[in-house]
């Protein structure tokens, strides 16, 4: 499963969010998570891709910026 | 002075008895003991524990991300009240009455929350603790999840005074009312605190129930010379109460009225109960019933099953109603349905509530080989029909030496205008 389509199913999931709102373009705010859960879902990320996400790279809007940041650090650990 | 008289209109129960009063009060009525031995902890590093912890499954009644942010507690607390506003008729598309205060009583809140974000840190060295965990731990967090539930936006405050918790609560929800600060309160308590670390230090200060040779429903044993301790129970309970002109106004019908409430503290230990301490608490809430002590037929008792506890509640009731006592009827329901810790008061208040309206006492289970120093009639081991039963009480008395006490009468619509 890519990011992308990791943050797709758990949005959907575990956060109830309609299918039909999450898009790669859709914001976080958009989709509706308050701070806090936006920290859980990246806390659920970490966890599915072994990586930690910086707190300086956190800078991400739409879901496709997310995804990306994630391939990063992913390769990253890789190399 | 005397204010507006207060109802109870509405119950809702998450406990180990289940979730429905009248089938929970018809079980207790019954001697059937809730409480089992479970294993808490990991198979190694756990213990075998006399416990009356419930299945609970809120299921579609909270949704799943709402859930995300509710401890145990906080998910049994607005089930509960979830309840008791179906029940009580004050539900309206999801919604509770708006102008309704929230009183609750917890102990510890979120306690497996905490276990689990000390877990993340020492077992996982990581100090990625769950964010959600501090609004998840606060003890207020059953009183806060309530409101948001069900839109209601009077005061939502809560009453962390240990085992007497929710008395307090419901106490103080009592007064707001009848003192003309609302109609309208939500009152009760919440407490699931068996996880396995909070178990391991109750187990510590040497209070836990000992398995009975004839079983685990054998083990709790209030008053009785067998007694070894108490046993650790969950849930939530919540009753409604309303002043009168709201309850007439929408044609409720009152399960019982709560007349009075006292609180006092022993200011002597932390663990060891004081006569004098829980006398005085009865004595306020009859004072502020303006009722005197020969109205009172049943108490449902604190008495835990503890061998220090007991005796010492059973001296202060002989106190207050000097030879008078002889003729009340003093049961310890927790005998089956053991200690709820905040959650407790809630629970024993609503069986006192119901036990006026069926005119039926519950009887204290496991009773018998009575502890000489126990010599009240303690209603061994059967229910009782109780058919001249008017006013009953409902004792908590908690770890620091809080005490409450509530007095509930029967409702008869009959004496309305008296």
């Amino acid at each position: 499963m890519t990011p992308y389509e990791f943050l797709a199913e758990v949005l959907h999931e575990k956060y109830d969010v309609a299918r039909d709102v999450i898009s790669p373009d859709a914001t976080l705010t958009e989709i509706g998570l308050d701070s806090l859960t936006v920290v859980e879902l990246l806390f659920d990320v970490e966890d599915e891709f072994e990586v930690e996400i910086p707190e300086e790279r956190a800078t991400f809007q739409t879901l496709a910026e997310a995804a990306a940041l994630v391939e990063q650090l992913v390769q990253a650990k890789g190399a | 002075m005397r204010g507006r008289r207060v109802f109870v209109t509405g119950l809702g129960f998450v406990s180990p008895h289940g979730e429905d009063p009248e089938a929970v009060f018809e079980r207790i009525c019954s001697s059937e003991s809730a409480i089992r031995l479970a294993r808490t902890g990991t198979p190694e590093f756990g213990a075998d524990v006399l416990l009356a912890s419930i299945d609970f499954e809120p299921g579609d009644r909270i949704g799943k991300v709402d859930r995300l942010s509710m401890a145990r507690a906080s998910q049994m607390a607005v089930v509960a009240t979830r309840n008791a506003l179906d029940r009580s008729g004050l539900m309206t598309e999801g919604s509770g009455p708006e102008e309704a205060g929230v009183y609750m009583g917890c102990g510890l809140g979120g306690a497996e929350v905490l276990q689990q974000s000390y877990r993340t840190y020492f077992e996982r060295r990581s100090r990625r603790v769950r964010p959600t965990t501090v609004p998840m731990i606060m003890a207020s967090g059953p009183a806060s999840q309530v409101s948001m539930s069900f839109d209601i936006r009077g005061p939502a405050h809560t009453y962390s005074v240990a085992c007497a918790s929710s008395a307090v609560a419901i106490g103080e929800a009592f007064r707001s009312i009848r003192d003309g600060y609302a109609h309208v309160a939500i009152a009760g308590g919440a407490e699931a605190m068996l996880n396995d670390g909070t178990v391991a230090a109750w187990q510590a200060m040497g209070v836990i129930a000992k398995l009975h040779p004839d079983g685990a429903e054998a083990s709790c044993r209030p008053f009785d010379s067998g007694r070894t301790g108490l046993v650790l129970g969950e849930g939530a309970v919540t009753l409604i109460l309303e002043s009168e002109e709201r309850a007439e106004a929408r044609g409720a019908e009152p399960i019982a009225e709560i007349v009075g409430f006292g609180a006092s503290s022993d200011a002597h230990k932390l663990t060891e109960p004081s006569v004098g301490g829980q006398e005085r608490a009865i004595r306020e809430a009859l004072e502020d019933a303006h009722l005197p002590a020969d109205t009172v037929g049943y108490i449902n008792a604190h008495a835990t099953g503890t061998p220090a506890g007991d005796p010492v509640e059973i001296e202060a009731i002989k106190r207050m109603f000097g030879p008078a006592a002889q003729n009340l009827a003093v049961s310890s329901t927790k005998s089956t349905h053991g200690h709820l810790v905040g959650a407790s008061g809630a629970l024993e208040c609503a069986i006192t509530a119901l036990a006026l309206r069926e005119r039926r006492i519950p009887p204290t289970a496991n009773l018998t080989s009575p502890d000489s120093a126990c010599d009240l009639d303690c209603v061994a081991g059967e229910a009782r029909d109780a058919p001249d039963l008017e006013v009953a009480l409902s004792n908590s008395f908690a770890f620091g030496g809080s005490n409450a006490t509530l007095v509930l009468r029967r409702f008869d619509r009959g004496r309305l205008d008296a």
